[in-house]
């Protein structure tokens, strides 16, 4: 995929202008599939294919290194199939299942572990991360920081976007 | 062997915690070269003096061997200037740190101690120097592994210096089955003394565990205690990332700190998103002079900024574009040609991308297709000028059809296709 590619290639693209370039071009494709959105429900799902391109540029950008970045992208390629074809539920049990699994399996692991340092709070961070349920904590620990890290970039990023094309 | 009276006769200056320490770690270090050279010969006399289970000893013995010998090549350029000329002398790796040399140094006195304890698997701390001499070579070796691998794994290992100042009776590595640390370990900087190797783990087959005193030694327990440390270093760099957290104490509360911050960055993910959402009808994107204007702020020096801005900034890219046409500009995007010059990668993705958006431009061409003609002469005769490929000459051509100008679109093919 494309930033895959740049950043193979190109050893100085950041996570920055990975992010950028791909949300920009996705942002693009919105603009131009879609016909100007009047009234407030075609707003609102435009902002939700605004996030989730968000989202999808932002975990490739991350690389598919991380667990967070897989378990995003997992995600949003499941709701997109669940939406396209309602009839087929046996892919989404599958997922389900798979995931249900691993997350049983590790949380028996590690549901002892957890005492220690505060189960609400761990189980929280575990909804927030994406993919975090799977994880134990010290992993967790780790994806979240990179997990926020990339987050303040995604801001960043829109920020400057939404000034740049509203003033 | 040789060594014996080396560190045996050395005991004694080693004693009182000298801030001599350059002085002690070079007459250290010459006896470091000996060890080194000395090993393999004494492969089995080792085992046997140490009575040790023989696989532990033999690991012991290996994972130094092969952990001293490829540190030594390596950290020979790592050392620090002002300790260069001492330690070029041993032509040795060892840390240039003074504290982890007193540390070391002080453990190879003592770790003989502890190895007869092991031996005899007692936990008595009879500090037994006639025994100690024999010990202390192998308890040598495995010091410098270890003290190099202090090193390298990032952990906070450097903060033992402030126990070393204790008192020589202090230090003692703990081996993988630990044992000892009843009598002599009265480590009151406690916090140092978790200075667990067992980060080392990772790296090496057995782990050096400080355990405090009082403390078990048990396996489960130190297992526990290497992640609580694990997970208290992660929670520091986490500290670090989330603002404002740093002054907190208390791992419940700093969760608490970053939980809200993740949720906060989350919801301004979605408020810009709707924030995009609702601006864009208003300008078609303008992905260009997006480009342009950001120049260096968002992008890190992918895009030639400079090259964008004067020509292209009044560009409008229009929707109802074939999805062909944005196949060309992905496709320039991801063409290997960009491998071999670097130049012409930079200019062939805006140039296309533009020239494909200016095909697509639907209202207001009164402009834009000259200006699309134009910027396509600028790409091939400019200064750094392009070869022009198929999907450049396509573009222009659906640039001008749909302008209108069909036949001229035609001649244009071709003339200057062929």
């Amino acid at each position: 995929m494309n930033p895959d590619h740049h950043s193979s290639l190109n050893p100085s693209s950041s996570l920055k202008s990975r992010f950028t370039k791909t949300f920009l071009r996705s942002l693009i494709k919105i603009n131009k599939q879609r016909p100007f959105p009047y009234c407030p429900r075609e707003i609102f799902q435009r902002c939700h294919r605004v996030k989730t391109a968000a989202d999808k540029s932002l975990a490739r950008a991350a690389g598919s290194r991380r667990v967070w970045s897989r378990a995003m992208l997992c995600k949003i390629r499941n709701r997109s199939l669940r939406r396209g074809c309602q009839q087929r539920p046996s892919v989404r049990r599958i997922i389900i299942g798979y995931q249900t699994t691993k997350k049983g399996y590790c949380l028996q692991k590690k549901m002892s572990d957890d005492q220690e340092v505060g189960t609400d709070q761990a189980s929280k961070l575990r909804k927030l991360v994406p993919g975090g349920e799977a994880m134990d904590l010290c992993s967790l620990l780790d994806e979240a920081a990179h997990y926020i890290k990339c987050l303040n970039t995604q801001v960043q990023v829109m920020r400057r976007i939404a000034d740049i094309h509203s003033s | 062997m040789e060594l014996p009276t080396g560190p045996g006769h050395r005991s004694s200056p080693m004693r009182p915690q000298s801030e001599d320490t350059v002085f002690d770690s070079l007459q250290f270090g010459e006896d470091i070269q000996h060890l080194i050279s000395v090993p393999p010969e004494n492969a089995s006399s080792f085992t046997a003096l140490l009575e040790l289970p023989p696989n532990q000893a033999v690991e012991l013995l290996h994972s130094p061997d092969s952990t001293l010998r490829t540190r030594t090549v390596i950290e020979t350029h790592h050392q620090k200037p002002y300790l260069q000329p001492q330690f070029n002398a041993a032509n040795l790796a060892f840390p240039t740190n003074s504290g982890l040399i007193e540390r070391a140094a002080r453990l190879s006195v003592f770790a003989g101690e502890n190895l007869n304890n092991i031996s005899n698997n007692s936990l008595e701390t009879s500090s037994g120097p006639s025994n100690s001499s024999a010990n202390l070579e192998k308890v040598v070796k495995s010091e410098p592994a270890e003290a190099e691998s202090d090193l390298n794994p990032s952990q906070p290992l450097v903060s033992d210096p402030t126990t070393v100042e204790n008192g020589a009776q202090n230090q003692r590595p703990v081996k993988r089955k630990e044992r000892e640390k009843k009598g002599k370990s009265s480590t009151k900087k406690s916090k140092s003394s978790g200075n667990d190797n067992s980060e080392d783990a990772e790296k090496l087959p057995y782990v050096h565990v400080r355990a405090r005193r009082g403390q078990a030694t048990d396996s489960h327990s130190l297992a526990e205690r290497a992640r609580r440390e694990k997970i208290n270093a992660r929670m520091k760099l986490l500290q670090e990332l989330v603002p404002g957290c740093n002054k907190i104490s208390g791992t419940a509360l700093v969760l608490d700190e970053i939980i809200n911050h993740v949720q906060s960055l989350q919801r301004q993910v979605e408020f810009l998103s709707m924030r995009l959402a609702a601006v864009n009808p208003r300008i078609d994107f303008n992905l260009d002079s997006t480009l342009a204007a950001e120049g260096g702020s968002l992008m890190d020096s992918n895009f030639p900024s400079m090259v964008m801005p004067l020509t292209w900034p009044e560009v409008q890219v229009n929707g109802n574009r074939q999805n062909y046409q944005q196949q060309w500009h992905f496709d320039a995007v991801n063409q290997p040609v960009w491998g071999r010059e670097e130049d012409s990668y930079n200019f062939i993705t805006p140039e296309n991308s533009l020239l494909s958006y200016d095909s697509s431009a639907n209202s207001d061409h009164g402009r834009l297709e000259d200006k699309g003609l134009e910027i396509f002469d600028v790409m091939v005769k400019g200064n750094n000028g392009i070869q022009a490929e198929i999907e450049h000459y396509g573009c222009v051509v659906d640039l001008l059809r749909s302008a209108g100008r069909v036949e001229e679109g035609f001649e244009f093919y071709q003339k200057d296709a062929f």
